[in-house]
């Protein structure tokens, strides 16, 4: 059976390379040389991707298991390293300065807190096959998972990336619910969170209280912090139902909408290729969590099914909640857009996962 | 069951990213493209000369000059106050006046904001070089109506300025936009459809920083076009100084064409200060003494002795009196129950020697034998109480009373009494000293009614055969002689009341008046016509609480002698 492998594989190449049209038309008549030559980066970590999802689909992902604790204090040290050594761009702390390149963490934390998860909740009880998490108490089944989540999603949040951690708040509350922890307990929990949101409000930073404000109405500051809704919104309705033609997208070809190789790569990629191109995008994105949900179906293993859904789940609300916020339904936080959006972690986090996805699907035989 | 449930709520979010791509692609689709286009696509005009204004021969009354407005692009508000600050130290304006200037135009960050207008040649020079320091600032040259002769004919051109509420709907239609330079009275109000430019422009497409990326399209400005006029410059410039700091107007006509030769109007203003936005000029509004009003065509005065013209031709014409019939003047009579005076005694007076000594008694007698009635028929039929059709705007149409008015209007009987005041152009007899011109034109030219114009060329095209065409008036030409006789007689015999005008080189003839209005000095009117036996011009002078006509003959008989002596006749 290697159809899935290939299917995932075909897909998620075609969006990976429609990512890469979409980084050059927004980017290759900026002024500088950095920015002309962006999208052979992307080019070169697609490549590296593609190597990992290989090398990741070949290796068992049992041993994922073994290494668990390893992985997430590794992902807790670089979490702490990004405050002592970390590049600040834009205001956020983001980002490791390696030998060329620079490497977010945080990409990698949401992985890594997926695999811890699905280990956490896979584990059988002694005398019975059956998982433990169905006789969780509130302390094992919520409490405890959430302090190990807290702490990298808290040092996230810290960055500040508000996106990255509110997606593993999501991540958690979704793995609670599919791994049959009493809903009771999960609605305890959400309220928990609910309650001190007006308190929340005052830790939030100058800016991230803006783009709430914003995204309620962005006419209230349409030069400053809604400026960036509003000319993604243009420049998406502006697609129509065939697009301007790639290259011909004025909204982002004369950087009116900022970002637009990153984080709104795909007001970019709706300009140029309008209804039909995105939402055959859509259609794309949605077969491979799709099959993803398949591969987790139809895996016996507590763990590698946790895992696929995990997996699945994450790219589902990334790519929920960054088009939602390209069509201003949802409030600007700083998300990649998985496979498009330029950016080495974020493309290659997403590789190595849907890697994982592939093998869960392959060792599922050995079982 | 769980798995399902999260299987399709993951379905639910994709196809709700589905409806928000349609809604905003394909329902909202048209709007979003067109507020793309208008992100990236921005129209600059190049605006074109509005046409001049040339005077007979071809000379330039009114033309254009460039003038450097200071505007600035503001992408980086940041970088404003250094701006400014070193754009003021060039400019001599202070950052503060700058600062109020650059708020009160601001439109948006990517159209440029005018800061200072009009600015000297040497400055704006001057920044141009310090472009380093002054990011941003860009220099834009436009094209401003020039006037080398300052408030020469001010009141026949009007002046320009930017179009107001009122006249943006009456002409949106036609292609008017607000912002748009148009006139406002005279004949730059007139003709302003053929005066303005055509507005050109570039269509080009700007990136965020409205920095040019490509033009898309042009269309090259074209000029404005030209107006001729009859006026003659030298002629204008001597009626003009004539009656400086005097409240008044003159008028000179051709009689046979109407064609107008010099019109002024005093107290005048400068046109240049509209042209130029200053604020000086919201005072001219408020002006108590009215300089933004032309005299010479909109506003309206008592007539005086000079209706007596009118009276005399309605007598004779209607055979009331005959050239000897003669009256005696004992300084003052007694009509009705008042008693009405003569400004002298002359004893016996015929109709020839009345005109002469302007004697009132003469034409209490003669009005009351002619009739009410017969005077104010013989005046419309002479041009009063009706607009001239000339083609500058707001002109009064002025006034003459008849007894059937009265009775309409006022539910009053006529008396005798004001029989004989309308025989000395007084009562509620109102007239412009354009419509005075054109009934001493009806003599000099020997019986018709023209219409006065003052267009003769609108880009090279002649425009007076537009014109209407003078009128016989049915006067017979005996009447008229004799009343040129007796018009000539004002000014050549020693006790006329325009003996001051014989001794020029010229003989003239004319009428005085002096118009009562009290409160305060009495209008002065001269109107005549020149020379006597062919004559090529009418001049009418009045000056507005001027004092006894005496003072309209000075002034005319050196606006004569300097004509003369330019050799206008």
């Amino acid at each position: 059976m290697k159809t899935p492998q290939y299917f995932i594989l075909i897909i998620a190449v075609i969006i990976a390379v429609t990512g890469i049209l979409s980084i050059y038309s927004s980017t290759y008549q900026k002024e500088g040389k950095l920015w002309q030559e962006i999208y052979k980066r992307q080019m070169l970590w697609v490549v590296m991707g593609l190597g990992c999802f290989l090398a990741m689909s070949n290796f068992n992902y049992r041993r994922l298991w073994d290494w668990t604790y390893f992985l997430y204090a590794l992902a807790v040290f670089f979490l702490l390293l990004v405050f002592i050594l970390g590049v600040v761009r834009m205001g956020a702390q983001r980002w490791l300065r390696f030998a060329w390149f620079n490497f977010q963490p945080s990409e990698f934390a949401k992985l890594i807190t997926v695999i811890f998860l699905a280990k956490y909740f896979s584990k059988k009880k002694a005398d019975d096959i059956s998982l433990s998490s169905t006789k969780f108490g509130l302390l094992r089944g919520v409490v405890l998972p959430f302090i190990f989540v807290a702490i990298p999603m808290g040092l996230i949040i810290e960055q500040p990336d508000l996106g990255s951690g509110l997606i593993m708040l999501l991540l958690f509350i979704s793995l609670l619910y599919l791994t049959n922890v009493k809903l009771r307990y999960i609605f305890i929990f959400v309220l928990i969170m609910l309650l001190p949101l007006p308190l929340f409000w005052h830790f939030l930073r100058e800016y991230q209280k803006e783009r709430l404000l914003v995204f309620l109405n962005p006419n209230i500051d349409p030069l400053g912090a809604g400026y960036t809704v509003i000319q993604s919104k243009i420049a998406i309705g502006s697609g129509w139902l065939w697009g301007k033609g790639w290259l011909s997208g004025t909204q982002s070809q004369l950087h009116f909408l900022p970002e637009s190789h990153t984080d709104f790569i795909f007001a970019t990629f709706a300009e140029e290729w309008g209804f039909i191109g995105s939402i055959a995008l859509l259609v794309l994105y949605y077969l491979i969590i799709r099959q993803g949900f398949i591969i987790a179906q139809r895996t016996h293993d507590h763990f590698g099914r946790l895992l696929a859904f995990g997996i699945s789940l994450m790219l589902a609300i990334q790519i929920f909640v960054n088009i939602a916020m390209n069509l201003g339904l949802a409030p600007i936080v700083g998300l990649p857009l998985p496979l498009m959006s330029y950016g080495g972690s974020s493309v290659l986090v997403t590789f190595i996962a849907l890697g994982i996805l592939v093998n869960i699907d392959k060792t599922r035989a050995v079982f | 069951m769980r798995t399902r449930i999260a299987v399709f709520l993951v379905l639910c979010m994709f196809v709700f990213l589905g409806f928000g791509l349609l809604s905003l692609e394909v329902i909202q689709g048209r709007k979003n493209r067109d507020l793309s286009r208008k992100n990236c696509i921005r129209l600059l005009p190049q605006a074109g000369c509005r046409g001049r204004i040339l005077d007979r021969e071809g000379n330039v009354i009114i033309d254009n000059k460039l003038s450097y407005n200071v505007t600035i692009l503001a992408q980086k508000l940041s970088e404003l106050d250094n701006t400014l600050a070193s754009a003021s130290g060039i400019l001599g304006i202070s950052v503060k006046d700058l600062k109020a200037a650059f708020k009160k135009n601001y439109i948006s960050p990517s159209v440029p904001v005018t800061i200072a207008r009009n600015v000297d040649v040497k400055k704006a020079i001057a920044l141009e070089q310090a472009k380093l320091d002054t990011p941003g600032i860009i220099i834009q040259a436009e094209p401003l109506r020039n006037y080398p002769y300052g408030k020469l004919a001010a009141h026949v051109a009007g002046y320009v300025g930017e179009i107001d509420r009122w006249r943006l709907t009456k002409l949106e239609d036609y292609g008017y936009k607000t912002k748009d330079i148009v006139g406002f009275g005279g004949l730059e109000e007139k003709y302003d459809y053929y005066l303005r430019q055509d507005e050109g422009g570039l269509s080009v497409e700007v990136d965020h920083q409205g920095r040019i990326v490509r033009v898309l399209g042009f269309r090259p400005p074209h000029n404005g076009k030209d107006v001729q006029l009859t006026l003659n410059l030298k002629i204008q410039k001597i009626v003009e100084e004539n009656l400086a700091g005097k409240k008044g107007a003159v008028v000179v006509m051709d009689p046979y064409s109407g064609e107008i030769i010099a019109m002024a109007s005093s107290p005048g203003f400068n046109p240049a200060g509209f042209a130029e936005k200053s604020s000086s000029v919201s005072g001219l509004f408020n002006d108590p003494s009215a300089p933004l009003i032309n005299r010479a065509i909109s506003a309206t005065y008592p007539a005086g002795s000079v209706f007596k013209v009118i009276v005399a031709t309605a007598a004779l014409e209607t055979k009331k009196i005959n050239p000897n019939t003669t009256f005696i003047c004992q300084g003052s009579t007694r009509i009705g129950r008042g008693e009405f005076n003569c400004w002298n005694t002359h004893h016996e007076q015929n109709l020839f020697a009345a005109i002469t000594h302007s004697c009132n008694i003469f034409f209490y007698r003669t009005g009351l034998l002619a009739g009410a009635q017969a005077i104010h028929d013989y005046a419309v039929k002479l041009g009063f109480s009706h607009a001239t059709g000339f083609e500058l705007p707001y002109e009064a149409s002025g006034f003459i009373p008849s007894p059937l008015w009265r009775k309409i209007n006022k539910f009053k009987s006529w008396y005798d009494g004001d029989t004989a005041n309308l025989s000395i152009g007084q009562g509620d007899v109102l007239v412009t000293p354009m419509q005075i011109a054109r009934m001493m034109a009806v003599f000099a030219n020997g019986g018709y009614l023209i219409t006065p114009y003052i267009t003769k060329e609108i880009d090279g095209k002649d425009i007076s055969v537009y014109q209407r065409k003078a009128v016989r008036v049915p006067i017979k030409t005996s009447t008229i002689d004799y009343i040129r006789k007796g018009l000539r007689n004002v000014v050549a015999d020693p006790s006329g009341t325009g003996n001051v005008l014989s001794g020029l080189s010229v003989a003239v003839a004319g009428k005085t008046g002096t118009a009562q209005a009290p409160p305060g000095q009495p209008h002065a009117w001269f109107v005549g016509f020149f020379p006597c036996d062919q004559p090529k011009y009418v001049i009418c002078v009045l000056l507005d609480h001027g004092g006894p006509g005496y003072y309209s003959c000075v002034i005319a008989k050196k606006i004569i002698e300097e004509m003369t002596k330019e050799g206008s006749l």
